[in-house]
């Protein structure tokens, strides 16, 4: 390369350096490997996601159950579902009750992140901190411990009939149902309401002070008005989740048979002695017409919002106002609702786990005990379940990650005709039930060609595929915004430098992601772990995860062992949280 | 080193189109820069060039290979086009070293280790960062990631150089500099570069040809000397330096010496241009800041002259800015005599000033900064 010191200008067709051969690519018939890759995350996605859909529509039109041969068309399970089963006064149920929850979790969350965010409250962190406890444990577990603290035979609930002659609430009623699920569901409110607000501009409140506004005409007139977007969906986002919850519903419904959907589901498709599948999958279809609807009003009220908005430039810090005598109110109200709603619950069933008899009305250190762990881990088929557990979330996470990784790539980061395609089929699963998802794998196993599905069902591998499907939406949520913050410009550097779509993902961008694929596997980790309600369908003597163990030891009266698995479950979470926070910090400083 | 060669190209976004039937051929080693300003369909023009997006209509060809062709549907990704391009952000790989970052493309087109290593060094060398292989991107300073891209865009010797706005991001001074310097690469390798700007000042400075757009549609391409100085169209002579524009209706014609009673102030001016306007035709005449003079002093014979007060002088550095009151307009004059204040003449040369047909309309926001209380 002598030609760099005297550069003469040289003629055209001369070249001063050597060229080199451009990359080629193979195509044969004109499709590339990116190609072929980007129809495969498409058609598995289409598959994973239809399965369960297909054959519940398809079992609500036949006469027979899918797995026997014959059967033809009938209409019978949607007028059965009205007339004989009682669905009307179900669906009036579950309309009341997710109704109650929305309104009860938005009036918890709502003035709840007005105050943390923005008025000056001693302890604040602290707070938004609290907020994420639903994150480690599940609604199951909150069911057992509200119960164990405040249900008819509960620590409180004597207590307070000892001391009041009387207990004023009945947690097995719909407005009971309803408080739990909206004290579990609160924090997710709070999370948009709070976000929101921290990322509206502070100069508005500014410019509203300086005309003269005090604290609460900023906050009536400014700050409220501003927030009407996230309460809009977070009210949708509660309702929906409220729809197609099983747990509380479950354990406080079943003593006092009030059935909401799901609960309906689980009593005449896994209690009844024999099943009538025709009506059960009427039912799941309505669900299912239910919950996408919501998810299409979301969407178009979610039109020109972005969905997955990341934080970029400098964040304006909101100036807080102050509150006066009132803040000491605001934050007894948040503690009391904090240590309450979840705090005693799980005291409690920490306790429970650790004693015999757990009553007010006789101390419970006289009866401290380590038997009901000693029965669980005496028990082969308790200490399988809590290694499936451990099996399905850990396997599990790192397919589904991996699986959002590649399908946030194809939606967001690359040229793709149906690119759209596959971010709607990633996000779908979101609004199926999950036990409509189990017992739609359910019937797919046995519609499944090849005989693959007698090969699956039974199996922890249908545990991992259908809890795998209901953590997608998440990991691709979390995924997203984490890949979007990486400049397009490095791809287009790359495919310019001569590298087609799959190079510049395995050679640029794989390193980059690797931190946003951490954070999904940790999410992914903790949402598998305490997922259970597409198992019920799905479980055998083999795949029993800890939820259905759980649940199965609960109406077996043993209310002991049920309180050491939770609190085995909520022990593995918190360590396995914490040592993925320290090795991701240790990363990060690196 | 090939010509390219872009034929009809079009862009449509839904019913939003962002390009226009655009045409232009850029020389062999030329330095061809694309300028305008924001949205105006620069960057879609240079995407469209290096495969980042696809037109949809028009074609592209370099060296008689086709890139891309809407009409025969032809699309040659961007990988096998074997173009260098520099980023508006560089997009250095931020987990990779310098030397990682120019080896990639190496790499990727199969060139042995060792041959790698004096390829790189070499152009490492020819932007002098030769010493700095081993760092990674965040330890070099702006101008420094910027000649590393740079770098990295020829260490593979592409066909055609492509540079998006490259030197945006620096600070003024450097900017200037860097201009200097990229010119003299540019002639060294005599490497074909597209160059797309905003900048003015760079596409005059850097430029063999430039070729102004505006709303998707080229309106002009020449060397900088004739874009500056006959511009085709008032948006031209507006983006491209600093434009007077005065309204006004022909009155009188003498061969290509045309006058031009003013909307302003109802005085004639005369102009030189050989457009084919007619008596009571409404025109624009438009005279740079810097043909104008002001001065109380006689002006020469043949010159125009306009009365006018002064608003405002502000020393600018070298020279000072006047803004005048011309009727009801406001005249933007750049002048070297200073410290004139009160009533003062406006003094152009025929020949100074450009003709447009048309009224030109400028943007509200403009128009009420430029017009004044008569």
């Amino acid at each position: 390369m002598s030609t760099l010191t005297q550069p003469p200008r040289t003629p055209a067709g001369e070249s001063p350096a050597e060229t080199f051969k451009p990359p080629r690519y193979r195509r044969p018939f004109g499709i590339g490997r990116d190609t072929v890759v980007q129809y495969a995350v498409l058609a598995f996605l289409a598959v994973l996601v239809l399965a369960p859909i297909v054959p519940t529509l398809y079992q609500s039109i036949r006469n027979r159950p899918l797995y026997e041969a014959g059967g033809a068309f009938t209409l019978s399970g949607y007028t059965d579902l009205f007339t004989e089963a009682g669905f009307g006064e179900v669906a009036l149920n579950t309309l009341l009750f997710a109704s109650l929850t929305t309104i009860l979790s938005l009036a918890i969350a709502i003035p709840m992140a007005i105050v943390v965010v923005r008025t000056k409250l001693p302890g604040g962190r602290l707070v938004a901190l609290a907020m994420q406890w639903p994150f480690f444990i599940s609604s199951l577990i909150l069911g057992f411990g509200w119960i164990i603290m405040y249900g008819p035979a509960g620590f409180v609930s004597v207590k307070v009939q000892q001391v009041f002659g009387g207990v004023p609430w009945n947690l097995y009623s719909i407005p009971g149902m309803a408080l739990t699920e909206a004290v579990a569901l609160a924090p997710i409110a709070y999370v948009f309401c709070a976000n929101a607000l921290r990322q509206s501009d502070a100069s508005l409140e500014s410019a509203a002070q300086v005309c003269g506004a005090g604290p609460f005409r900023i906050l009536a007139q400014v700050i409220v008005p501003l927030l009407r977007p996230p309460i809009v969906y977070s009210a949708i986002l509660v309702f929906s989740v409220s729809i197609e919850t099983l747990s509380v519903p479950l354990l406080y419904g079943q003593p006092v048979n009030i059935d909401v959907f799901s609960t309906f589901l689980y009593h005449n498709g896994l209690q009844s002695v024999d099943p009538d599948y025709t009506m059960l999958g009427a039912a799941s279809t309505v669900i299912l017409v239910v919950t996408l609807s919501l998810v299409a009003v979301q969407a178009k009220l979610l039109k020109d919002a972005a969905r997955f908005v990341s934080v970029r430039g400098k964040v304006t810090r909101p100036r807080k106002l102050d509150l006066g005598w009132l803040k000491w109110v605001s934050i007894a109200c948040i503690w009391f609702y904090v240590i309450v709603g979840a705090l005693v619950p799980i005291a409690g069933l920490v306790m429970r786990s650790f004693t015999l008899v757990f009553t007010p009305l006789q101390s419970p250190f006289r009866t401290v005990t380590t038997k009901n762990y000693e029965i669980v881990f005496d028990s082969d088929n308790y200490v399988q379940s809590l290694w499936n557990s451990l099996i399905v979330a850990g396997v599990g996470s790192v397919v589904v990650s991996a699986l959002a990784v590649f399908a946030v790539m194809v939606a967001r980061r690359s040229t793709f005709r149906f690119g759209r395609a596959v971010e709607y089929l990633a996000l779908i699963p979101q609004s199926l039930p999950g036990i409509i998802i189990g017992i739609g794998f359910f019937w797919a196993f046995a519609l499944a060609p090849f005989g693959m599905g007698s090969v699956l069902q039974g199996t922890i591998y249908a545990v991992i595929i259908a809890f795998g499907m209901r953590a997608l939406p998440s990991a691709f949520g979390s995924v997203a915004p984490a890949i979007m913050q990486i400049g397009g410009e490095l791809d287009n550097a790359a495919r310019v430098s001569g590298a087609d779509w799959l190079m510049t993902f395995f050679r640029v961008l794989r390193a980059l992601i690797t931190p946003a694929f951490a954070g999904a596997l940790v999410l992914t980790f903790v949402i598998m772990l305490k997922e259970y309600s597409p198992a019920v369908f799905l479980s055998s003597a083999d795949n029993n995860i800890l939820g259905t163990t759980m649940l199965s030891l609960w109406t077996q009266g043993r209310a002991g062992s049920v309180a050491a698995l939770a609190t085995l479950q909520i022990a593995i979470t918190a360590v396995f949280v914490a040592l993925a926070g320290l090795l991701m910090k240790g990363k990060h400083h690196a | 080193m090939p010509e390219v060669t872009v034929k009809n190209l079009a862009k449509t976004f839904g019913d939003n189109s962002v390009l226009r039937d655009v045409t232009f051929t850029i020389k062999d080693g030329e330095f061809f820069t694309l300028l305008g300003a924001s949205g105006c369909g620069k960057s879609t023009t240079l995407n469209c060039i290096a495969g980042l997006e696809q037109p949809t209509e028009g074609s592209i060809a370099v060296g008689g290979r086709p890139f891309v062709d809407a009409g025969a549907s032809v699309f040659l990704p961007p990988e096998e086009r074997n173009l260098g391009m520099v980023f508006q952000s560089y997009a250095l790989w931020p987990h990779m070293t310098i030397a990682q970052n120019l080896a990639l493309p190496l790499n990727i087109r199969k060139v042995p280790k060792d041959k790698q290593k004096t390829l790189i060094h070499d152009a490492l060398d020819k932007v002098g960062l030769a010493d700095l292989s081993a760092r990674y991107p965040h330890q070099l300073s702006g101008g420094q990631q910027q000649r590393v891209a740079l770098a990295r865009a020829l260490v593979y010797s592409p066909t055609v150089l492509l540079l998006d706005e490259p030197l945006s991001n620096l600070d003024a001074k450097l900017r200037e500099q860097a201009r200097a310097w990229l010119k003299r690469l540019q002639e060294e390798l005599g490497i074909t570069t597209v160059y797309v700007t905003h900048d003015q000042d760079e596409a005059l400075a850097l430029s063999d040809r430039i070729a102004v757009m505006e709303g998707g549609n080229m309106i002009q391409i020449g060397t900088p000397h004739e874009i500056y100085e006959r511009p085709a169209a008032p948006a031209v002579a507006a983006f491209v330096g600093r434009c007077n524009f005065l309204t006004g209706k022909v009155v009188a014609q003498d061969g290509n010496r045309h006058s031009v009673r003013l909307d302003a102030s109802g005085d004639v001016v005369r102009v030189d241009s050989e457009r084919p306007v007619v008596i009571d035709d409404s025109v624009t005449v438009a005279v740079r800041p810097e043909r104008l003079e002001v001065t109380t002093a006689e002006a020469a014979a043949g010159a125009n002259r306009l009365t006018t007060q002064v608003i405002t002088s502000s020393y600018v550095g070298s020279r000072y800015e006047y803004d005048v009151r011309l009727g009801d307009q406001v005249v933007q004059v750049l002048s070297a005599n200073g410290g004139l204040s009160g009533e003062v003449a406006l003094v152009f040369d025929p020949s100074h000033a450009l003709l447009y047909a048309d009224k030109v309309e400028l943007p509200e926001d403009q128009r009420d900064l430029l017009t004044v209380a008569k």
